[in-house]
């Protein structure tokens, strides 16, 4: 295989594992305020693309604005389902929460099939369906705009943790929410605006890759499976390797399509998520640590 | 516990059994005993979801996928190669025992819910893999004209026998997990789900117990959908869906923890919910497409409305009216 | 030799030394205590005795065998059995099935035996249960057999646990912190609880916030400050040590403050 190929393989990798990670950041957000696994993410994925197509092709809004529409409602019914559904079991059971976010993810995509049929839906390119060349490889100048928005909404979130207090009580509250209760902040109120954010950088996620995926009310689990193996391979609760993990992930699965073949290239995802369950479940970010009794 | 049977008890399963056995002798209808033949399919996998879910407290999105591999395997078997049904459904379970022990032993090393998202991403691959592998699956149309279910000469050839065969298998596979769940196996399964730390002090291996109970519930649903290939005699990968594998999470949940007769009565239920017009008489063709319009929601709002109300599903609801009486007991 | 030897074993969680480089022996048939103020790193110690964490260095050996980097639940099975400073029993279950679920480190039913219902299960099966009711009327909870764990009050929820860990018929139970939270009634019976179980043959291995319970049962202390051994001894010497007195005095004007 040639350097240019090989280098197209590697962008194709890059622009996938950008949609992963923000995935994954997603993942991490809810881990870190809750300690479940939420699997719902992969909905709120799905819902970023669906309710963007909505706003853009039903109401008719210009696309910057449809898009802002679809991340601002899929942050909404994140918030809502955290509401509604998370908060009220008010003993924060890990078991229970997963299973609710299960039930959650089988309500959201149902609900969008009821809303917007089963048919697969697509957005335009957000400037064009043109192409960039670089060093003898194309890349399409969505791609472009997926690796922008991904580093966008990582610096955002960057800034959120480390320059507000907000991000400061997230941050405490991940560490210990019994703790942060004692200096005030309310975990509840840290689990919902984790929610909220999860869904939006899903949301952002699906709304980036629409124009050159399409999407479809069932496309959540399998994305969301690879936003998780991300986030494991990363070290689950860490953002910075979540990013990390899902550019690898998406690495790993380019090259698996360059070398093997594309058909089980969704298999590199669970390969990953229990090679590193088995060898290295700190994640290959992640400093060695032993549960303390 | 100490041998004591509780009347009660005896008294209601001998009446379902024999309710259960005398359906075929009492309706002639094809179409009902087809759906409650389906029913006793889905009791073999809630048996082992429910030693999964109800008793160890692990979940699998993945039980689909062992289903599907178990049907698929258990076809192949019996149309290529030719082996008696017999050896097909040993075949699906060794496969299914052997994917399961590959996917629990990463999985349940550590605390935390993985096994949930491994098996989710399980039951994907294998989605892919009933659509791609066509010399064994036959690709997207799947295989039809499987044999029935035959032991040496005897044919399990109509609605009624496949009928007994599934339910005679689906009792077997209960009264097998009632022994269980009130052994010393049962009491370690139970201890981990109360506390693995207590567990672990009584030197339960708590990986150990997780990993069987894992293994034993996927070779279940290999074992079912063995069953299920050859009385329907035909298999696509549309019955092997990430959808069935909720449905089966959602009778686990509403059925409960810590029973069997829970978990089996929410798969009667929920099972028969796109059937409604078998044990509906003159329910109207569009109120039934609508409630198969609208099952995925009411199977996600179950679970959901489960865990927040009745976290003990209905399990608890019956150790409730029989204080102290507990099956597990 | 003695039963259980700790060797130097140290402890750090990050830049804190939790515990540091303690050594001492426990000789079977005592009642032995390790003592010391809160943050003393006595839980770290226990956990670490037991297998259920791992120090950075040092060596716990039991009958001659080295305990760390084994899987805890195989120390148990070797004879060793524990409580919890939280009690960790298991809720939905009751009182007689608990300590029936402690008798699973020397049991033998497996899956496929107990699906079976192999003649040999039911003896055993009917054993565990005349066990486990001889053991619960050990410590006094005859009367609580079938009470659901989570609806036990907390001074007998530590009693369920001393029986439960009794059913692995351990060599060396060791206690966590077992009089934290109990009046002076229940601290009197817990006290005549270990006299029976130590007179029964079972070394024990008390860990303890309280001076009360440890200066009358102990044949032997070990006392910890900010992680280290300061002092070990039969209790009246312990009592009179000025280092000992010097830590607890302490955290009396810590407290104050």
């Amino acid at each position: 295989m040639g350097g240019v190929e090989l280098l197209q393989f590697a962008l194709a990798g890059l622009k996938n594992g950008a949609i992963y990670a923000l995935v994954a950041l997603g993942f991490t957000l809810v881990y870190a305020a809750t300690g479940a696994i939420n699997f719902a993410q992969g909905e709120f994925y799905m819902l970023g693309g669906m309710l963007s197509v909505w706003a853009y092709a039903g109401l008719g809004l210009p696309l910057p604005v449809a898009g802002l529409v679809g991340v601002a409602l899929t942050a909404v019914v994140g918030g809502v389902f955290e509401f509604l559904a998370v908060r009220p079991r008010k003993d924060g059971d890990l078991l229970a929460i997963i299973i609710i976010t299960v039930g959650g993810s089988m309500v959201l995509s149902s609900a969008a099939r009821h809303l917007f049929g089963p048919l697969e839906k697509a957005l335009p390119a957000f400037s064009g369906t043109g192409t960039v060349s670089i060093f003898g490889a194309v890349l399409e100048i969505q791609s472009l705009w997926i690796l922008g928005l991904t580093t966008l909404a990582v610096l955002a979130l960057w800034y959120l943790y480390n320059r507000t207090s907000l991000g400061r009580a997230m941050r405490a509250c991940a560490v210990n929410r019994d703790a942060a209760r004692l200096v005030g902040i309310d975990p509840r109120k840290i689990v919902t605006v984790s929610f909220v954010l999860a869904a939006a950088l899903g949301a952002l996620a699906g709304l980036a890759v629409t124009p050159l995926t399409q999407t479809a009310f069932d496309v959540g689990p399998s994305v969301g499976i690879k936003g998780f193996a991300a986030a494991i391979l990363g070290g689950l609760g860490n953002p910075i390797a979540a990013v990390a993990g899902g550019i690898v992930l998406g690495m790993l699965e380019s090259l698996s399509i360059a070398f093997i073949s594309s058909t089980y290239k969704d298999a590199i995802a669970l390969v990953v998520l229990l090679g590193v369950l088995f060898w290295r479940p700190q994640g290959i970010f992640g400093a060695s640590r032993r549960e303390k009794v | 516990m100490l041998g004591r049977p509780d009347i009660r008890l005896v008294v209601i399963v001998a009446v379902a059994l024999v309710a259960v056995f005398a359906l075929p002798m009492l309706t002639s209808e094809r179409y009902l005993l087809r759906v409650f033949t389906f029913v006793g399919v889905n009791v073999i996998i809630i048996t082992g979801m429910a030693l999964l879910f109800g008793y160890a407290g692990q979940v699998s999105l993945g039980h689909a996928a062992f289903y599907g591999i178990g049907a698929y395997a258990s076809a192949f078997a019996v149309i290529n190669l030719g082996w008696p049904w017999p050896a097909g459904v040993a075949l699906a379970i060794v496969l299914t025992a052997a994917g399961g022990f590959l996917l629990a032993l990463p999985s349940l090393r550590l605390k935390g819910h993985y096994l949930a998202m491994a098996t989710l991403g399980f039951g994907e691959i294998m989605k892919v893999a009933f659509v791609e592998a066509r010399p064994v699956t036959g690709g997207p149309d799947g295989l039809s004209g499987i044999p029935y279910p035959a032991i040496g000469p005897f044919e399990f050839d109509t609605a009624g026998l496949a009928y007994w065969l599934v339910w005679g298998v689906a009792a077997v596979a209960l009264l097998l997990a009632y022994n269980v769940v009130r052994s010393r196996a049962g009491r370690a399964m139970r201890a981990l789900h109360g506390s693995e730390l207590g567990a672990t002090a009584c030197g339960i291996d708590i990986t150990g117990i997780k990993v069987r109970v894992f293994v034993i519930s996927a070779s279940l649903a290999g074992l079912a959908g063995a069953l299920y290939a050859h009385v329907v005699g035909f298999v696509s990968p549309s019955t092997f869906s990430l959808h069935v594998s909720v449905l089966l999470v959602a009778m686990a949940v509403l059925g409960g923890t810590g029973s069997l007769a829970g978990p089996v009565i929410a798969t009667v239920l929920l099972t028969l919910i796109p059937y409604s017009d078998a044990v509906i008489p003159g329910l109207s063709r569009s109120a039934l497409e609508t409630i198969q319009e609208w099952q995925e929601d009411i199977y996600g709002l179950t679970i959901i409305a489960v865990m927040l109300f009745v976290p003990g599903g209905i399990g608890s609801l019956i150790r409730r009216m029989a204080p102290g009486r507990g099956e597990a007991r | 030799m003695s039963l259980l030897q700790v060797r130097g074993v140290t402890r750090r969680f990050g830049g804190l030394v939790a515990v540091d480089a303690v050594s001492f022996d426990v000789h079977e048939g005592q009642i032995k205590a390790v003592i010391g103020p809160n943050g003393a790193g006595k839980s770290t110690l226990f956990n670490v005795m037991t297998a259920f964490d791992r120090p950075n260095d040092g060596s716990v050996l039991f009958d001659g065998a080295e305990v760390i980097g084994r899987r805890p639940h195989l120390v148990v099975r070797s004879g060793m059995a524990r409580t919890f400073q939280n009690t960790q029993l298991f809720e939905d279950m009751t009182a007689h099935e608990n300590v029936m679920a402690g008798a699973h480190a020397v049991t033998k039913t497996g899956f496929l035996a107990a699906a079976l219902r192999l003649p040999w299960t039911v003896r055993e099966e009917r054993d565990v249960a005349e066990e486990a009711g001889r053991l619960l009327r050990l410590v006094g909870l005859g009367e609580w057999a079938e009470t659901p764990a989570a609806d036990m009050p907390h001074g007998l929820r530590r009693l369920l646990e001393i029986a439960r860990a009794l059913a692995a018929r351990p060599r060396v139970l060791l206690l966590d912190e077992p009089a934290a939270g109990l009046n002076t009634a229940e601290t009197a019976s817990l006290a005549e609880a270990l006299y029976r179980i130590r007179d029964a043959g079972t070394t024990i291995v008390v860990v303890e916030h309280d001076m009360g319970l440890v200066m009358e049962v102990s044949d032997e202390i070990v006392v910890l400050d900010r992680g280290c051994k300061i002092a070990e001894g039969p209790p009246r010497l312990i009592q009179k040590d000025p280092a000992v007195v010097a830590a607890y005095l302490g955290e009396e004007e810590a407290d104050e403050l």
